[in-house]
């Protein structure tokens, strides 16, 4: 059984308008998860990272990281430790060089300006960005400006990664410079949580999906459980994955053997596809 | 020495008029804009600035240098309140800038034309004065009274001008070399005070999303026919005006959101790379000002 990093319980917070926008979610994170968090607009994705980074103050609940309830002592602690990409870079971006943004998490940590400047070469070689570190955000594109967002967080080296809606306003190089990234922080044994509303990243990234819903999660599961559940995917408005509604529709169709292997990347599909290529030609 | 008043002041009026046809064509909001250079924004002088700043060849010089360089030049310039002294300034600077900093002549032209519009209309007004008899020795009648002049205040006009414009060629120097960013880091260091300077870090950064945000709203504006004539464009500047303060609003919470998450309280921590001072380069400006000084010596009255 993996460690759990992050444990919340009972988390309920309203606005300043009485408008709820959690209610009751209770979720444990455990070490080296890759989560995709899904739901529709104002579901409460967002307000639940804040929450569960500190920044917003649940009304009640608790949440416990490492076995240490979370109190306004132990906050940056857990700040530290879970640090969340920003949707949009330009909201995130406060400082007026790249390379100032990058050790802005750092330089807060109060660590020596050696290891800040150490990590902060790291993030921007992990990010591939060193060529522009001098360039202040405004002439940046959206996609640079992503992976400094990106390099900014990786150089406090938290525990846990969230990204809100990251491929959200990305062209498709750099939605896929993104899943590379994405990629390689998994090989690392990173524990991940990624808001999306693209039902095939999530189906071929996550290894768990959560649900919201008018600020509850309706459902947490396997991407697979998830997607094949008609009723929650009808109640979240999402829709089947591409290949999953393929693979099924083949399977209905009897034209693939129902071997319950569900490829996730048109890679494994089309080798599904070709071992079962007895199958196909017996029926022609 | 009259005679060189004299041609000094034709060279003023010609640097007048040239100025005047040159904010016409150079000033992009009024001619619009060229795409000739990689980056070019159609917002106002103050971005272009800001760009050359950063493709400044000489941009890795250490900040501190330029700024402390350029401000004692600034200083012996006011101090030796010399004409020749000023006039080296004014080569030395647009060398550094424009040889040494690789900025296109014409582009420093294009800088250098704003103040020299405001410089040049100042002088006019301390050069000529208004009297109701002839007294100078240049009168022009305009019917109630006399507009006048003499070699003496022809000759403190242009010692000013020059004066001025070596200390603005001062300070040019140092803004089209270094970056916003480094010119408050050497605040910082001057212990400016530390409100001042967050504030300062904030409204850079700050200028540019507002810029951004507003030139959007006013090309959907303009998509929906939101300024097609005089009634409509004020009703649309409004309405831009009150929702550029509520989206501040909502970027500012934003914003501390972001910074909050990253374990920010309270107090803004710079991260910035240390140049190193060149040693060549101090000597080099000893000897500049040690030149000012020698010049100033063996013409000064």
């Amino acid at each position: 059984m993996k460690k759990t990093i992050l444990k919340v319980e009972n988390l309920h917070y309203a606005y300043w308008n009485g408008k709820v926008a959690l209610e009751d979610v209770s979720v444990d994170i455990h070490e080296g998860e890759k989560i995709a968090v899904m739901g529709s607009n104002g579901s409460g994705k967002s307000t639940f990272f804040l929450n569960m980074n500190g920044v917003f103050t649940p009304e009640h609940g608790k949440i416990t990281y490492r076995d240490t309830l979370v109190t306004k002592k132990t906050l940056k602690e857990l700040r530290k430790n879970i640090g969340i990409v920003f949707q949009d870079a330009d909201n995130q971006i406060v400082t007026s060089t790249v390379r100032a943004e990058v050790g802005f998490g750092p330089m807060n940590l109060k660590l020596p300006i050696e290891e800040v400047h150490e990590r902060v070469e790291e993030a921007l070689t992990y990010m591939n960005i060193t060529d522009f570190k001098d360039r202040p955000p405004h002439y940046l594109s959206g996609g640079e400006k992503k992976r400094v967002s990106i390099a900014s967080i990786l150089s406090m080296k938290p525990e846990i990664i969230i990204f809100d809606e990251p491929t959200a306003a990305l062209d498709p190089l750099n939605a896929k410079m993104l899943e590379e990234v994405l990629a390689k922080l998994g090989s690392e044994g990173k524990t991940m949580l990624l808001s999306t509303h693209d039902v095939d990243l999530a189906y071929r990234w996550a290894e768990r999906v959560l649900v919201f819903n008018a600020g509850k999660i309706i459902a947490d599961g396997t991407p697979l459980e998830i997607f094949k559940d008609q009723p929650i995917l009808k109640q979240a408005n999402l829709k089947k994955p591409m290949l999953l509604e393929l693979y099924e529709m083949l399977v209905q169709n009897e034209l693939l053997e129902d071997t319950a292997v569900y490829p996730k990347t048109t890679e494994a599909f089309k080798a599904v596809v070709e071992n079962n290529v007895i199958l196909l030609s017996n029926l022609a | 020495m009259e005679k060189i008043v004299v041609i000094g002041t034709i060279f003023i009026m010609v640097s007048i008029l040239w100025s005047a046809v040159n904010w016409r064509f150079f000033n992009p909001n009024q001619a619009g804009h060229s795409h000739r250079y990689k980056f070019r924004h159609n917002h106002g002088e103050g971005v272009s600035i800001d760009y050359y700043a950063y493709a400044s060849k000489i941009k890795h010089w250490n900040p501190t240098f330029k700024v402390s360089f350029s401000m004692m030049t600034l200083v012996l310039c006011i101090a030796l309140d010399n004409p020749y002294v000023s006039m080296f300034v004014i080569a030395a600077m647009a060398y550094i800038t424009i040889v040494k900093g690789k900025l296109p002549l014409r582009e420093y032209l294009r800088v250098l034309a704003i103040p020299i519009t405001f410089i040049l209309l100042s002088i006019v007004a301390i050069i000529f004065d208004f009297s109701k008899v002839p007294t100078g020795l240049y009168d022009l009648p305009i019917g109630f009274g006399y507009i006048f002049t003499s070699n003496a205040m022809l000759k403190t006009g242009l010692y000013l001008m020059l004066k001025v414009f070596a200390a603005i060629s001062a300070l040019q120097m140092m803004t089209l070399s270094t970056p916003s960013s480094e010119i408050i880091s050497v605040l910082r260091k001057a212990h400016v005070p530390k409100l001042v300077i967050e504030l300062m870090n904030m409204i850079y950064r700050y200028i540019f999303i507002l810029l951004e945000v507003s030139t959007k709203m006013k090309n959907a504006a303009d998509s929906r026919l939101g300024n097609c004539d005089f009634r409509t464009s004020c009703s649309t500047f409004g309405n831009i005006g009150a929702n550029l303060l509520v989206i501040s609003m909502k970027k500012a919470n934003a914003y501390y959101d972001a910074m909050e998450s990253r374990c920010y309280d309270g107090d803004f921590i710079f991260y910035e790379e240390v140049k190193a001072v060149d040693k060549k380069l101090i000597i080099k400006a000893g000897v500049f000002m040690v030149t000012l000084i020698i010049i100033w010596h063996y013409t000064h009255l």
